[in-house]
């Protein structure tokens, strides 16, 4: 039964990153990225996550992923604004030929860990009582240090939205 | 199948076709999103070890992945938006201000 899930889940999410990478529309290809991280949410909850489960669908799936559908909508891209890529096919081709190695190379390497039992474990392992209670113990430095970065990409992200003086003088004049 | 070859070769799928797409396409938002998809491919490969050595602190990891994650989308896309105003295009051969040499 977790075999045939997990079967489905990663065939979705490799399909979705399939989908991301042939499209020309990045519309389709949000909807595809969307379909993977979904897909990826469920595999986190396969591995006992439960909390990660949730933090996936939350901020990728319900922030991340719309801000992106939303900019582009924004943006109102048109087929003619698009990019000419004459070459993708090629260079996805050659990007498979160099990766191919990598992926064996680390799957060898995996592969010879010593089994382990992967089934769904049910004592509150990954929940979020046990998550947090390391996240505001042994994490609290990198914990506080994210929340700073958090901030200064918040204010970075206004300052470079705003619209500048110099620019504003030019679509006047 | 479930086991853990299966879960480190989907992730490590997923990360090459994140960096495939990063390498071979034009369009600054399929590179944005191809980047997003490596940060997923990584995340799966910290949960998959964090369930294997029975401890959470891959977990945590990957919480951090997600919050840089999310920081990273927010300057990226207010960047995308300025780079869309100012030329109108989403090629990331237009996007060659900084390069020595041009005008």
């Amino acid at each position: 039964m977790i075999d045939l899930v997990f079967l489905a889940l990663s065939f979705f999410a490799i399909a979705g990153g399939m989908t991301m990478l042939f499209y020309k529309n990045p519309i389709y290809a949000a909807l595809g990225l969307l379909i993977s991280v979904l897909s990826i949410a469920g595999l986190f909850a396969l591995l006992s996550a439960t909390f990660m489960f949730m933090v996936q669908i939350i901020v990728y799936a319900g922030a991340i992923m719309t801000l992106i559908l939303f900019i582009l909508m924004f943006l109102n891209i048109k087929e003619e604004d698009l990019p000419p890529e004459p070459k993708k096919n090629i260079l996805i081709a050659l990007g498979v030929v160099f990766m191919i190695p990598i992926n064996l190379l680390v799957l060898e390497g995996v592969s010879r860990l010593p089994e382990s039992d992967m089934s769904i474990i049910e004592n509150g392992f990954g929940g979020i009582k046990e998550i947090g209670m390391k996240l505001y113990t042994e994490w609290l430095v990198p914990f506080e240090l994210i929340s700073i970065l958090l901030l200064v990409a918040l204010i970075g992200a206004v300052v470079l939205a705003k619209r500048r003086d110099k620019e504003r003088l030019k679509n006047n004049g | 199948m479930a086991s853990l070859t299966g879960y480190a070769a989907v992730s490590m799928i997923l990360f090459s076709l994140g960096a495939i797409g990063v390498v071979s396409r034009r369009n600054i938002f399929i590179i944005y999103m191809s980047i997003e998809l490596m940060l997923n491919g990584i995340n799966l490969f910290l949960v998959t070890f964090a369930r294997y050595h029975f401890n959470m602190d891959g977990q945590i990891l990957s919480i951090m992945v997600v919050a840089i994650a999310a920081a990273e989308a927010a300057i990226f896309l207010s960047v995308i938006i300025l780079l869309f105003r100012t030329k109108k295009s989403l090629d990331t051969d237009m996007f060659t201000e900084l390069k020595e040499g041009s005008e």
